[in-house]
């Protein structure tokens, strides 16, 4: 197998289709029906409802993702696609469709760990990012530190203990009434607010990896009842800002616990709340001023997408391995963070 | 004219190979959770039966239900790629019409049944003619007593066909005119010699026309529901 295999990659384990290829770590293209628009009308992702619209979506992205690659599905080294973790009947439709293509071209099949995609998407943003590395993930499924001891070796470090960044960022938005997904919308409102002006809780000071949310949301629905009850209108803005500050502070602060501990020279970000524009000024000012590279990949890169499944198919192609064709998704599957590697 | 059939609407899953005039490989699982590991195994199987290989495909066709939502979307996903591989024609037939085309009877009109959960099944009255059936009502979903107020309604001899076992034994108590019958399951085989059919007649639909027959919208008020359980969220 060459060094730079041809991959397409399919991720469907949520709400978006993503369809991306690759050659090795180079991306070809990345093209994505989103469905937040229609799960906006919920707040929130309906399973059932992702499901169908990835059955819609997923041949005519195939096909754009083939063309603007400029690739022949011929061509192709590889399929690979998102076997888990996610919600189970979005999973299938991407990870049917990819392993009937692949054995219909005659073409090598890679089940992906989702959660290993966003380990390798920074590499996608720029060639050089290479463990050994710290890498936080965030998003409205999951947060978590990894150190990244070598491709395929990870240990998670830390994880959250409640709800995921993006989660806490989803309801708090929907409860300031500023709508879905959540994370933008904070975002969005905060430019304009004072991060000093509130001073929510920063949780767990004394487990160095792990994260809390749920205190943040008390504090929150704490803080907004007293203005109702006073007659007053809470400062939006200020409380946008101050909150996604907590968020950040503690992020970030787990995060460099992580770089400090394990004295790696580079940190990665991955995950949809890493499309934050306070967290990434954050996380370079910090590791600006310890002297480490920090690699976050381009925003649409950091959310789900197909080009990030695409790169682990392409590098485990390069090791020569594949998953055969006889797999199911698995939708709980856990982290594929072994602590060894079995050779 | 070579034809790939698909069929996972229900917890039997199957895959069938052959051509015009017969047919030449098939494989078969009774899994109700099975129908993801088994797709691309048993079209390998089929293949090498035959000694095909995909790009000899004319034509794909797949159920595309009523049944178990996921089931079919691995279906016609697993169709879709395929088709998507080889060029091949890509046909979407529905369970109903698999099971009634195999239940051929003298007179009866043919009640099909589908399981699609939550006490319900799927159905559609077909009249046999000679050489196959016609469809002579919509598809529609009925809990046991809508089904028993459909056969009562009509004046003809019935013949229940499908998953009937799926509904509480005292549905059909007192129909006296209406008798159960096979196959209990759509089977790929079915599909084929149906798609046959249709190919026959030139027609021929768009790719973006073989979709899922859900019958039944995505219930969203489960999800406002558990918006609702987090308390103090919901104001
Ligand atoms: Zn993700």
């Amino acid at each position: 197998m060459t060094e730079t295999p041809v991959v397409l990659g399919i991720e469907t384990s949520c709400d978006e289709t993503g369809l991306g290829v690759v050659a090795g770590t180079a991306m070809r293209s990345n093209v994505l029906a989103s469905q937040v628009e229609i799960h906006a009308r919920f707040g929130g992702v309906v399973p059932e409802v992702a499901a169908r619209a990835h059955v819609e979506a997923v041949r005519h992205l195939a096909h754009r993702a083939l063309s603007e690659a400029g690739v022949h599905q011929t061509d192709l080294d590889g399929v690979a696609a998102t076997q888990g973790p996610g919600l189970v009947g979005a999973l299938v439709v991407g990870f049917t469709f990819a392993k009937s293509l692949a054995w219909a071209l005659g073409k090598p099949f890679i089940g992906v760990n989702h959660m290993e995609g966003h380990l390798f998407a920074p590499l996608l943003g720029d060639p050089g990012f290479s463990p050994p590395a710290v890498v936080l993930l965030a998003s409205g499924g999951h947060s978590q530190v990894v150190h990244m001891k070598d491709w395929g070796d990870y240990e998670i470090l830390g994880s959250t203990i409640d709800d995921a960044a993006g989660e806490a960022l989803d309801k708090t938005a929907r409860f300031l009434g500023l709508g879905y997904p959540g994370g933008p919308a904070i975002d969005r409102e905060a430019e304009n607010g004072d991060p000093t002006a509130i001073a929510f809780p920063r949780a767990l000071p004394d487990r160095p990896y792990d994260f809390s949310f749920s205190g943040l949301k008390t504090s929150l629905i704490t803080y907004v009842r007293d203005h109702r009850d006073a007659g007053t209108l809470p400062p939006i803005p200020d409380v946008a800002a101050s909150l996604q500050e907590a968020i950040v502070d503690v992020l970030v602060a787990k995060t460099f616990n992580a770089v400090d501990a394990t004295g790696v020279k580079v940190v990665g970000g991955g995950g949809g709340v890493m499309a934050n524009s306070r967290l990434r000024a954050r996380l370079q000012e910090e590791a600006d001023k310890r002297g480490v590279t920090l690699f976050v990949p381009p925003r649409d890169l950091c959310t789900d997408n197909g080009a990030m499944i695409a790169v682990v198919g392409a590098h485990k192609l390069a090791r020569g391995e594949d998953t055969g064709y006889n797999g199911d998704v698995d939708a709980g599957l856990s982290t594929p963070f072994v602590t060894s590697r079995p050779d | 004219m070579n034809i790939l059939a698909i069929e996972t609407a229900t917890p039997a899953s199957s895959v069938a190979l052959g051509t015009d005039s017969e047919l030449l490989a098939m494989s078969l699982q009774v899994d109700r959770r099975g129908h993801v590991g088994f797709l691309v195994n048993a079209m390998d199987y089929c293949f090498q039966q035959v000694g095909w290989t995909p790009a000899e495909l004319d034509a794909v066709v797949v159920d595309v239900g009523p049944g178990l939502f996921t089931g079919i979307r691995a279906g016609l996903a697993t169709a879709q790629g395929v088709a998507a591989a080889t060029g091949a024609q890509l046909l979407g037939l529905t369970s109903l019409d698999v099971l009634a085309f195999r239940a051929s009877t003298g007179r009866r009109i043919i009640w099909p049944v589908v399981d699609v959960r939550r006490n319900e099944v799927a159905t559609a009255p077909y009249r046999p003619v000679p050489g196959g059936v016609i469809r002579d009502g919509p598809p529609e979903v009925v809990g046991p007593e809508g089904l028993a107020a459909l056969l009562d309604s009509t004046a003809d001899d019935t013949l229940v066909v499908g998953d009937h076992e799926a509904l509480p034994a005292a549905t059909l108590r007192g129909l006296h005119r209406a008798k159960l019958g096979r196959p209990r399951w759509p089977s790929a085989d079915v599909l084929l010699e149906l798609a046959r059919a249709r190919m026959a007649k030139g027609d021929l639909p768009a790719p973006d026309d073989v979709r899922p027959l859900y019958l039944r919208d995505p219930d969203v008020t489960i999800n406002w529901k558990d918006f609702r359980e987090e308390a103090g969220w919901s104001e």
